[in-house]
């Protein structure tokens, strides 16, 4: 069980950096939306607990990789031309942004709004702002944005890995599962 | 007739007397009496969730106390604005005022009234005297204690600090599913920094 990528294959680490995060990211997205609809009570407040604790675990988990990815071999991409090769490695680096735009501005608004964070009720999460009205709502839109441009890019995303799991037959997505 | 008239003379230089001394001595009383600067003065609440502070504090509130002619504090009165409470943004701000915590709509304002003020022995510098009073918060009145320090440095004004807690059931802020304190704590710290101006006259 080797660590480390080939130019043909993604090392178990880098699986699990992407299915761990993946899955993740697909419990954050209800999550956020079911806390935000909530009025205030105690399960509001849990409910945003678990959101803030999940999506700082998310941003740990990114700065990881980064900086692993950083000095990994990469596998070939699987691209046809070179359009498909530049507008993979974009949507991967704009996912990449996200998943570090999205706890950013979260802290930000998180902290703006004055309300302490013990993430997971374990670790007090400090406070990068201090409480500022204005500043919240505008971390709050640009956290919102995200969320959005996050859902159309993962649309894409995981059309591509079917169509060329599916239709070109590369086996992109067996490459990438354990 | 000369005899009733002597005896109404005395009579009435006594109760010239007994009325000047009364002025005197009621003035001698109220001489001594201090007002908190609102520019100058902060009073600050932190309830805490999972044991962190959640800082507040309210921006509309006066002090006054009074000295005995030997200059110890005798009576200390605060009121309270309660429709000033910040607590950093508009939606917390909101959400204090709603009927389940402060209801700042009904009960506008936040009353202590102490006239047992006990100089006290104690290591700390915040608790030289202890005001005891009671203190009438959202239509509840509560004996408290109010611990306080006092100061005067040389511009004239008077330093007086203290802090305290105050258990937030005992005055039904936070009620229904709110009232359990696992999460937002039962008890609440308050505390004050105030610069005093002497109101006499
Ligand atoms: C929140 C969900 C997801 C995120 C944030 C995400 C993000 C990423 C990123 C950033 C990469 C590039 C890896 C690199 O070059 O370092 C990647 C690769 C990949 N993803 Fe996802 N992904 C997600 C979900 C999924 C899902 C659901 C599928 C499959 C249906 C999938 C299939 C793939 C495949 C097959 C690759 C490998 C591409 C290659 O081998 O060149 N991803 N993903
Ligand atoms: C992977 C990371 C994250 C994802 C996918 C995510 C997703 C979401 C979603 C879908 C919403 C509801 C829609 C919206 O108003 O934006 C939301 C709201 C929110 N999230 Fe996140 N979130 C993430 C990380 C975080 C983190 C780390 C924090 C705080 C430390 C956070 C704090 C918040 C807050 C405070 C809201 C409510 C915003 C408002 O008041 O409008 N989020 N999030």
């Amino acid at each position: 069980m080797d660590t480390k990528n080939t130019t043909e294959e993604w090392s178990w680490l880098s699986k699990l950096f992407h299915w761990l995060t993946a899955l993740l990211i697909f419990i954050q997205i209800p999550l956020g939306f079911y806390a935000e609809s909530l009025r205030l009570s105690p399960l509001k407040i849990d409910v945003f607990v678990w959101h803030k604790s999940l999506g700082m675990l998310v941003f740990l988990l990114v700065i990881v990789r980064l900086l692993w990815r950083i000095k990994s071999t990469i596998p070939i991409a699987l691209a046809n031309s070179r359009l498909q090769k530049i507008l993979a490695s974009a949507a991967h680096g704009i996912l990449y942004g996200l998943m570090l735009a999205l706890p950013l501005s979260g802290w930000v608004t998180s902290s703006a709004s004055n309300f302490p964070v013990k993430l997971f009720w374990l670790i007090p999460l400090p406070s990068i702002v201090g409480p500022d009205d204005a500043l919240k709502s505008i971390a709050a839109e640009v956290h919102e944005i995200c969320v959005f441009v996050l859902i159309a890019i993962l649309i894409v995303h995981i059309g591509a890995a079917l169509r060329h799991q599916l239709m070109l037959g590369d086996n992109a997505l067996k490459r990438m599962w354990f | 007739m000369r005899s009733s008239k002597k005896i109404f003379t005395p009579v009435v230089i006594l109760a010239l007397l007994g009325l000047a001394g009364l002025l005197i001595s009621s003035q001698k009383i109220y001489a001594d009496q201090w007002q908190s600067q609102s520019a100058n003065s902060h009073l600050y609440f932190a309830p805490s969730w999972e044991g962190l502070p959640i800082n507040g504090a309210f921006k509309q509130f006066a002090v006054t106390l009074s000295r005995d002619e030997n200059d110890q504090p005798q009576s200390l009165s605060v009121s309270v604005q309660i429709s000033s409470a910040d607590m950093g943004t508009a939606d917390f701000n909101e959400a204090i005022q709603m009927t389940e915590w402060f209801n700042g709509s009904t009960f506008a304002e936040a009353v202590f009234n102490s006239n047992t003020i006990t100089s006290v022995e104690s290591d700390d510098p915040r608790a030289q005297f202890i005001a005891q009073g009671i203190l009438q918060l959202k239509g509840v009145e509560r004996n408290i204690q109010v611990p306080f320090s006092w100061s005067e440095p040389a511009d004239g004004n008077a330093l007086m600090a203290g802090a305290l807690s105050l258990g937030r059931n005992d005055f039904a802020i936070g009620t229904g599913e709110w009232a359990g304190g696992d999460q937002i704590g039962l008890a609440v710290k308050v505390w004050f920094d105030l610069v005093l101006e002497s109101a006499n006259d």
